[in-house]
């Protein structure tokens, strides 16, 4: 891949072709592999390399963009002509702001050389090695083993460099039954491989498929739940886009409220909620930069269950007076207090349903947050604080503004990474709104 | 539309006489040695020849240059014009019954060399502990030059044109008393692919695809309350007589016009309905829960651990009652402005039309090369596609759409069929299963039925129903004249996730007793009969 000197030497050469009053350039780099496999057989896969840059400009404020993957200085000349081009042809940006000056940025540790030179053949071993546990557990296993190293490097007209390099591996598999009739999951993923859990995943997923089969038929309804972490973070994965600023101020976001003010400020979340990003979490590190380069910091959105930052622009915050956010570049939830366990969950229940994950989740209603979707690969009915059995999957209309409203989280686990960092949450009201006989 | 080389060549970017340069103009020129066939062609000598020495059974290589361009706007203002493109290469080798892919945007002699040694070592490393070798049809050889139907380029508009026309609609629609918003944007993608395999293949396509679209917000400040209504038209692979062809400014002041009626409109009551479904929101429902369970990867659980599965199983061919008899589902990769019309797959096979459902029995699967002989089939339908030069192909929906009824029934006959039901347009949510039974859709704007004729607008609707019960419901199809397209440039499959641009056409059609939901959940509950266990 490309070294610091290599990427910012690209970016100058970009910025040196430029005549317009102001510009910002961009390189990036991946190299990326992936292995698919299913029906308990090695599928497709693939690697490749990807090297490509853009330019965005301004002259007299009119903004032009083009980007490309040839980087003879023929093709980069080529690129910055057509930017101009179009600025030239486009009316003014009224939303424009300078490009940023110098910069401090505090590094991210996201980047294990390991992660980015997996072979082929270790690979291979690794999911030769889960195809040999399905088999043994007379399960059908389907998956994906993922990894890559990304850098990118950006540079402005005045002043500001800012390089960064990143690895991530991540594992997925689906067990099933050789019915149809049950099925389970495990994902875990990590910028670190040597950290990638391999055998916990599989583990995890042949004994929800075991575990699952048999599955009663239940009445749709509010039930009390125990989403596990991966429910969480499939339910709340895009929630940080409720927070925009703008939207709120122009009155068509849930942090709206009535009389054209916003929920800044408001206790609208229960009490034991904090949700927030820190590019340094160890766990989960994010980027050093937040948008349009501004220095990432930790930023709390919701901190005691309050909405303590809506997300603002740069222009937004020009505009209304206030600082750009900085930030964020992660999902973290986690609980103010002290966590429980999925067990403890278990035994506190009197009658609840135990989600393993959720799927195909839409927004129905933005303004309040109302998401559709449905369960699976995994559902059990807890009763007197035990697990009873498995039931069969459902659908689910539930806003996740009620969804974490005060009073309806009764107890949080601690956060594991699953995409984000997100806990098991028990919560008194989930609304399932009919059945499905997928598996 | 069949183009020699000198057509293609022209097609691809080179001025044309009496119109003002565009980038594009300027990127053939300096590109002229990579649309040189001559210069394709020895690449993929060195990579079929490589591949082959190297053990490979079978082997190919797409060289392929991705073009977009997209405006976007808010308002009276422009937001942003970019124009992107990428261009690289992909080999993939099949070797002792596995699979290898590799794929670099660094397109050299050298670089050819070293991908296509990559992939082979991938394939090798997983065939040591292969289970079930790949079975892989043979095709013969093609040698052809294909190019999508179109009367305008896109790329040979001017970016003030373009702009001038969002302009235009973004004023129509903020002219209407209540408008607060409106996003309006046009993009469009130019592929420029090159194909060719150990089968002696060697294959050049030229494909158009683009998107008008806007949304229209009102906005009620007092009640803290707001609604969209987007533009009906979706993508389409046309080329810019599509703008020019639809009345977009018109259909903005009437969005403007709808989005503030919707603030106001009664709430549905949950319940049974029938349901009238227009083209512009039916496409929808057909992708889902017709073209995905139709997908012969996807009941082999080949997508077991992402899409899902389908409760469709190969024992079922030719057995299950999809739907009514009057419902006809058919693919299609040659249909005209089809997104996922082309000439030939990403594995050399010709596009073509066959029925999924005859009858409203499911009769055969979306197939490809190493799918087909899984069925007992000795031929593809041609379903393998990758979203660009540097993803892997695998199986992918082509065109798959509902024929029209017999008759040439109206809309308004259809909805005159109906004593309580609701007329939907456009669309809206939508989720489904991982085996394609229960879904949820909603849409734009939602009419009142009431013995047979529309008596206003009604707001908060989805509809949930399981996809055998939803199309043996049917009861009432359109005629021919309320046949249309619509479709998705970005339906993603696969891991990691790759999109594909896809078509569906399908008249107006009737659906009885369907379970209606309301979706606002100020109350809690968001459904029908939502109880406390």
């Amino acid at each position: 891949m490309l070294t610091e000197r290599e990427a910012k030497k690209i970016c100058d050469t970009l910025l040196k072709l430029t005549k317009a009053d102001d510009a910002v350039v961009s390189v990036r780099e991946s190299v990326q592999s992936n292995q698919r496999f299913a029906a308990n057989a090695f599928t497709t896969n693939g690697s490749s390399r990807e090297r490509s840059f853009s330019v965005t400009m301004w002259i007299d404020k009119r903004q032009g963009s083009a980007s490309g993957t040839e980087f003879d200085e023929a093709a980069l000349r080529r690129a910055v002509e057509q930017a101009e081009h179009l600025a030239k042809l486009s009316p003014p940006d009224v939303e424009y702001l300078p490009t940023l000056g110098p910069q401090k940025y505090k590094p991210v540790k996201g980047y294990a050389g390991k992660t980015a030179e997996l072979s082929p053949a270790w690979r291979a071993k690794q999911i030769g090695r889960i195809l040999d546990e399905c088999e043994d557990a007379k399960v059908v296993g389907a998956g994906l083993f993922r990894s890559g190293a990304f850098l990118s490097a950006s540079a402005t007209r005045n002043g500001n460099f800012e390089f960064e390099r990143s690895t991530s591996a991540d594992l997925s598999i689906t067990a099933r039954t050789p019915d149809g009739m049950s099925s389970g999951y495990g994902l875990h993923d990590h910028f670190d491989v040597e950290k990638l859990d391999v055998g916990g995943v599989s583990r995890r997923a042949i004994k929800k498929a075991l575990t699952g089969q048999d599955a009663q038929k239940l009445a749709p309804g509010i039930y009390p739940v125990i989403l596990e972490p991966q429910a969480v973070s499939d339910i709340l994965g895009f929630f940080n886009g409720a927070f925009n600023a703008r939207n709120a101020d122009e009155g068509r976001s849930p942090m709206s409220a009535p009389g054209g003010k916003t929920q800044l400020g408001q206790a609208v979340f229960d009490s034991k909620i904090n949700f927030y990003s820190d590019p340094w979490h160890p766990e989960l590190p994010g980027s050093q930069s937040a948008q349009d380069g501004l220095p990432a910091e930790k930023l709390y959105l919701v901190r005691g269950g309050v909405v303590e930052n809506l997300i603002t622009s740069r222009f937004w915050a020009q505009k209304t007076g206030k600082q750009p956010t900085p930030g964020p570049v992660n999902s973290i939830l986690e609980s103010t207090g002290p966590t429980n366990s999925l067990d403890e969950m278990i035994a506190a229940s009197d009658r609840a349903l135990l989600v393993t994950r959720l799927w195909y989740i839409r927004m129905v209603s933005p303004r309040t947050q109302l998401l559709t979707g449905l369960t699976r690969d995994g559902v059990w009915l807890v009763e007197n604080g035990k697990i009873r059995n498995p039931v069969r999957n459902f659908r689910f209309n539930q806003s996740v503004m009620q969804m974490l409203a005060p009073g309806n989280v009764e107890m949080i686990g601690k956060p594991v990474r699953t995409g984000g960092l997100f806990p098991a949450l028990k919560l008194k009201e989930f609304t399932f709104s009919s059945e499905s006989e997928a598996v | 539309m069949k183009v020699t080389r000198r057509g293609f060549l022209k097609t691809a970017g080179l001025t044309v006489a009496g119109m003002a340069a565009t980038r594009w103009d300027i990127d053939a020129a300096v590109h002229e040695p990579w649309l040189n066939s001559a210069t394709k062609n020895e690449l993929a000598d060195i990579a079929i020849n490589l591949a082959k020495k190297l053990g490979a059974t079978y082997g190919d290589i797409r060289i392929n240059r991705y073009r977009t361009e997209r405006i976007s706007t808010r308002e009276r203002q422009v937001q942003g014009v970019a124009l992107n493109q990428t261009f690289g290469f992909g080999v993939r080798v099949l070797v002792k019954g596995s699979w290898g892919f590799a794929a670099s945007s660094e397109v050299t002699a050298r670089e050819v060399q070293r991908v296509t040694r990559e992939a082979v070592e991938i394939a090798k490393a997983n065939a040591s502990r292969q289970r079930k070798p790949v079975q892989f049809l043979d095709v013969p050889g093609v040698k052809a030059n294909w190019g999508s139907q179109f009367e305008q380029d896109p790329f040979d508009i001017s970016i003030e044109q373009k702009i001038e026309t969002l302009m235009k609609i973004n004023e129509a629609a903020l002219l209407v008393s209540g408008v607060a918003f409106v996003n309006s944007s046009m993009a469009w993608v130019n592929e420029q692919k090159f194909y060719a395999s150990t089968d002696g293949s060697r294959i050049e396509q030229y494909i158009i695809r683009g998107q008008p679209g806007f949304t229209v917000t009102a906005v009620d400040r007092a009640a803290g309350d707001f609604q969209t209504r987007s533009s009906l038209g979706g993508p389409q692979g046309m080329g810019y007589e599509y703008v020019r062809n639809h009345d977009w400014v018109k259909e903005a002041a009437q969005a403007g016009e709808e989005a503030v009626m919707k603030l106001k409109a009664k709430p549905v009551e949950p319940g049974k309905y029938d349901l009238v479904l227009h083209p512009s929101h039916l496409w929808l429902t057909i992708h889902e829960s017709v073209g995905h369970s139709t997908e012969l990867d996807r009941a082999l659980w080949w997508e077991a651990n992402y899409a899902g599965t389908s409760f469709i199983t190969p024992d079922k061919t030719g057995k299950l009652q999809f739907g009514s008899k009057m419902v006809n589902f058919f693919a299609d990769r040659t249909q005209p402005a089809g997104l996922a019309t082309v000439g030939y797959d990403d594995e050399g096979v010709a596009g073509q039309k066959w029925y999924l459902v005859k009858d409203g029995v499911f009769v055969d699967w979306q197939t490809t090369r190493d799918l087909a002989p899984l069925i007992g089939r000795k031929q593809s339908y041609g379903c393998l596609h990758a979203q660009s030069w540097s993803d892997v192909p695998f199986p992918r929906m082509p065109n798959v759409s509902l024929e029209p009824g017999k008759g040439d029934a109206s809309l308004d006959q259809i909805v005159s069929g109906v004593d309580k039901g609701i007329l939907i347009y456009g669309n809206g949510s939508f989720s489904i299963d991982q085996q394609r039974y229960n879904f949820q859709f909603g849409g734009q704007t939602f009419w009142e039925i009431k013995q047979g004729k529309i008596t206003g607008m009604l707001r908060d609707v989805a509809y949930q129903s399981r996809t055998t019960d939803f199309w043996n419901s049917c009861d009432g199809l359109g005629g021919q004249s309320t046949y249309a397209l619509g479709g998705a440039l970005n339906d993603g499959k696969g891991e990691p996730s790759q999109s594909n641009a896809v078509s569906h056409g399908c008249p107006a059609a009737r659906f009885r007793k369907v379970n209606v939901l309301n979706t606002d959940s100020k109350g809690g509950a968001a459904t029908a009969g939502a109880h406390v266990c």
